[in-house]
């Protein structure tokens, strides 16, 4: 006889044991908890709210097919992250956003113009409440190409390594370098409102 | 400064540089004010990054949004069911349809264009449709140019 689960106090853990058996009810439960985070993911890779509901909504339905194949070597929320962003750069890709063929885009690449820029002395974000600081964070990071902004946030918010996420952009550890210093730099000028008058 | 050591400078920081590089590296972030300078902006914009992503809840409800994933889920099982399923009877059917349609379509056109006189009411044979749920049919005559055109479409 299988035991009865309460569902909203159960573990996550316990939650995908479930879920592998074919308990639809365990992997609901499951998307009611990390469909925020994974959407959020989601956005701050494409930045349009209907493409990001979208390709969470895509993921959750590759995690529930693939579900079998979770071991539990990290946690559920980050092997379902990781489902989302491979959705978001194969949807990137397709749409050839992550390309890089203007002049202007290979500049930055190669991190030309950003390395003049005056370097910001000051900590911009001093003083910041969390919630401004925040606002400001996604205001600058709509500034950037999608390029720029994807290898930002598999490094700084997934915490992937250069190779990690040279792998996941099909590009190599030299252009992650480069994309993420120029990246780094204008995120800072941006952050200082230093950009004020300037093209992103 | 050249951008390879700005590069080398932002690999330190990020823990990647080569253990036998760190130390020059190291030195140079102290020593040189170029260096220390890109540092501490390096530093603040990672320390205002970590953590501080902005917190985006999804705009759908809970059960509306899940609504959707299961139809998703009962979409992607009821294809790989669909594939693995081996042939049955609906699967022949599938195949031998079209033959079948074919078939009766011979017998219909070319009996009374054989059998019975030329031109003798073949204004009813110019348009046929099959009533098949699956298999869509059309067919067109046309007397001027002596031709028959059938269109089978497999759904």
């Amino acid at each position: 006889m299988s035991k009865i689960i309460d569902y909203p106090s159960a573990s996550d853990e316990l939650l995908v044991l479930n879920a592998q058996k074919g308990d639809t009810r365990a992997f609901e439960e499951l998307v009611a908890r990390h469909r925020d985070k994974l959407y959020a993911r989601a956005f701050s890779m494409v930045r349009n709210e209907d493409e990001a509901v979208d390709l969470s909504q895509e993921a959750w339905v590759k995690g529930w097919q693939r579900l079998k194949q979770f071991q539990g070597e990290a946690s559920f929320l980050t092997w379902m992250t990781r489902i989302v962003i491979n959705l978001c750069l194969d949807h990137l890709r397709k749409q050839k956003r992550l390309r890089t063929d203007s002049i202007e885009q290979l500049d930055e690449d190669s991190g030309g113009v950003e390395r003049l820029l005056p370097v910001v002395t000051t900590n911009p974000t001093e003083g910041l409440e969390r919630a401004e600081l925040r606002e400001r964070i996604d205001r600058a990071l709509d500034q950037l190409s999608y390029a720029h902004r994807t290898v930002l946030v598999l490094h700084e918010f997934e915490r992937l390594e250069y190779k990690e996420v040279a792998k996941r952009m099909g590009c190599s550890i030299g252009t992650v370098m480069s994309r993420l210093f120029y990246a780094r730099r204008k995120m800072a000028g941006l952050l200082a409102g230093l950009r004020e008058g300037r093209k992103p | 400064m050249n951008p390879e050591t700005q590069l080398k400078l932002q690999a330190w920081l990020d823990g990647e540089l080569p253990p036998d590089e760190v130390p020059a590296v190291a030195r140079l972030a102290e020593t040189d004010r170029d260096a220390a300078a890109l540092v501490a902006e390096l530093r603040h914009t990672m320390a205002a990054l970590a953590n501080n992503e902005l917190e985006r809840p999804l705009p759908e409800s809970r059960e509306f949004f899940w609504s959707k994933v299961e139809r998703g889920i009962l979409a992607g099982e009821r294809l790989a069911t669909g594939r693995s399923r081996p042939l049955g009877l609906s699967s022949w059917l599938r195949f031998l349809a079209p033959a079948g349609i074919v078939a009766a379509l011979a017998i219909v056109l070319f009996t009374p264009i054989f059998g019975v006189h030329r031109g003798a009411n073949l204004a009813a044979l110019e348009e046929i449709e099959s009533p098949l749920a699956d298999v869509s049919l059309t067919t067109f005559r046309s007397e001027s140019e002596q031709m028959t055109v059938v269109w089978v479409n497999l759904h």
